[in-house]
């Protein structure tokens, strides 16, 4: 077999699927468009809503992660392990607008009445739960795999200096998967930003209110004011790009503890 | 002491220990055994890290069988030091004392030669340094027995013959009753007062290390003729 095969269909697919989308965006980058949306009140809303939205789903994915990775560590046997588990992955293979029902049909105006005429939906509180929705399982599985990681006498060691489960977890298991924490933490977070179809079900697409970056983009395609809606791309790519370098800089001291 | 009675352990179809039974005095006893014999599980059934299908762990007169490890009051080191590497090693010794336990730590830190090491990292220290932190730390709360699994795996000899000396004179000085787990017959020979071997799931009192060694030479034959 030719040698260079991984060569001669990786590297023309990779740049032709990958790279080159990407430098369509840039290139089609535009003075008029970039000024535009520079001043344009919604972007910076849009912005604003995406950076806390995804913040606070991303530690919310977290704080969840932290009780599932407990119970994968100490209850694996347990049956809310097993349920837990069981639909920890559905996000990921489940389309986003199903889940994006989902959250409509529970917190609703059937069951969430009472706050108003459309229950929670529409709010930024609810775009916060819709990309927690998206972005737990992530979360997860990445502290899953720290806990994984561990070297199982640590936390023998600490039981018999005296340490239940919880105290174990909380002094010992979690201050040594901090890496882990992190890297759940920015994954949960890029998956929130990129969240779209979950959002605009659930959250609407409110310019000021619900808005986030991915449904302003949207919504200039849609109008057709192409050069705003490649000025918002870039800038998704441009805080795309600095969460990976995040993430690759701090990967090898994840793998060397 | 230590008294475990009538052990029994299944993993799958596999049985690794059958009717084990063991007593540990005031000594210090060496179990010996192959890779794979058991001898580790029995030990972390002893510790309560495992539970055992069956059987009896009495540790000071108090039946601990249905205890968790945190409330057995034994001390363990494990095959690899498995220090806290998010504390010094200072903490790391401390950690297993209780507010309200008021204890001379600072003796077993200097009997086991490590003062001047306790404001590091585990990282930062030999493999020695971290064996030694590693016994400090499991005998500081003054455990009521000590279980050792076969902590200097890994150590060249020349380095375990200089460490396994210290070792015994610390454990006789504290008077610390210990359970010390190997596959090494000379390894339990630097370090134990009385010996038992663990063969086929079972734990057997013998006279020295040498009677063991040749049990065991015996038992790997036969699995190898088979």
């Amino acid at each position: 077999m030719n040698k260079n095969i991984i060569k001669i269909f990786f590297i023309p697919l990779f740049f032709l699927l990958i790279v080159f989308p990407i430098l369509a965006l840039i290139f089609n980058l535009s003075v008029d468009g970039i000024q535009a949306t520079m001043v344009d009140p919604f972007f910076w809303d849009s912005v604003k809503n995406t950076m806390l939205a995804a913040l606070l789903a991303a530690g919310m994915a977290v704080v969840v992660a932290v009780g599932f990775a407990y119970y994968h560590l100490f209850h694996p046997e347990s049956l809310v392990y097993k349920v837990a588990n069981l639909f920890n992955d559905l996000p990921i293979a489940l389309p986003h607008t199903v889940a994006g029902l989902a959250l409509l049909l529970a917190f609703g105006r059937k069951t969430f009445g009472f706050l108003g005429e459309t229950g929670a939906a529409f709010t930024l509180f609810v775009v916060i739960l819709a990309m927690f929705f998206v972005s737990y399982s992530l979360a997860a599985r990445t502290l899953v795999s720290g806990v994984d990681n561990m070297e199982p006498e640590v936390i023998d060691v600490a039981r018999t200096l005296g340490d239940n489960t919880v105290q174990v977890y909380f002094k010992i298991v979690l201050p040594l998967m901090r890496e882990a924490i992190f890297s759940g933490f920015v994954l949960g977070f890029s998956r929130s930003l990129s969240e779209f179809a979950a959002v605009i079900m659930f959250g609407g697409n409110m310019p000021g209110r619900t808005q986030v970056l991915a449904s302003y983009v949207f919504t200039k395609v849609e109008v057709g004011d192409l050069d705003m809606a490649v000025t918002a791309a870039v800038f998704c790519v441009a805080l795309s790009f600095l969460i990976v370098s995040v993430l690759s800089i701090r990967r090898p001291k994840y793998a060397e503890s | 002491m230590l008294k475990a009675n009538g052990i029994n352990k299944r993993y799958g179809h596999q049985i690794v220990l059958q009717q084990a039974s063991l007593e540990v005095k005031s000594e210090i006893k060496a179990l010996i055994g192959i890779n794979g014999s058991g001898k580790s599980t029995f030990l972390k059934i002893v510790a309560g890290i495992v539970e055992p299908d069956e059987g009896q762990v009495v540790i000071n007169e108090r039946d601990v069988s249905s205890l968790p490890p945190e409330l057995r009051h034994v001390g363990y080191v494990p095959q690899h030091p498995a220090l806290f590497k998010h504390l010094t090693v200072k903490d790391n010794v401390l950690y297993g004392l209780r507010k309200e336990a008021k204890v001379d730590y600072m003796k077993v830190v200097e009997m086991l030669d490590i003062k001047d090491v306790l404001h590091k990292r585990p990282h930062e220290l030999s493999g020695g340094y971290k064996s030694r932190a590693s016994l400090a730390r499991a005998l500081v709360p003054q455990p009521q027995i000590l279980l050792m699994d076969e902590p200097l795996t890994g150590m060249d000899v020349v380095l375990k013959e200089r460490i396994l000396p210290d070792f015994r004179r610390v454990l006789k000085e504290l008077q610390v009753p210990v359970l010390y787990i190997t596959h090494d017959p000379k390894e339990a020979e630097l370090l134990a007062d009385s010996y038992a071997i663990i063969d086929n799931g079972k734990i057997h009192s013998v006279n020295t290390s040498i009677e063991a060694f040749d049990i065991i030479h015996n038992s790997i034959l036969q699995a190898y003729s088979c």
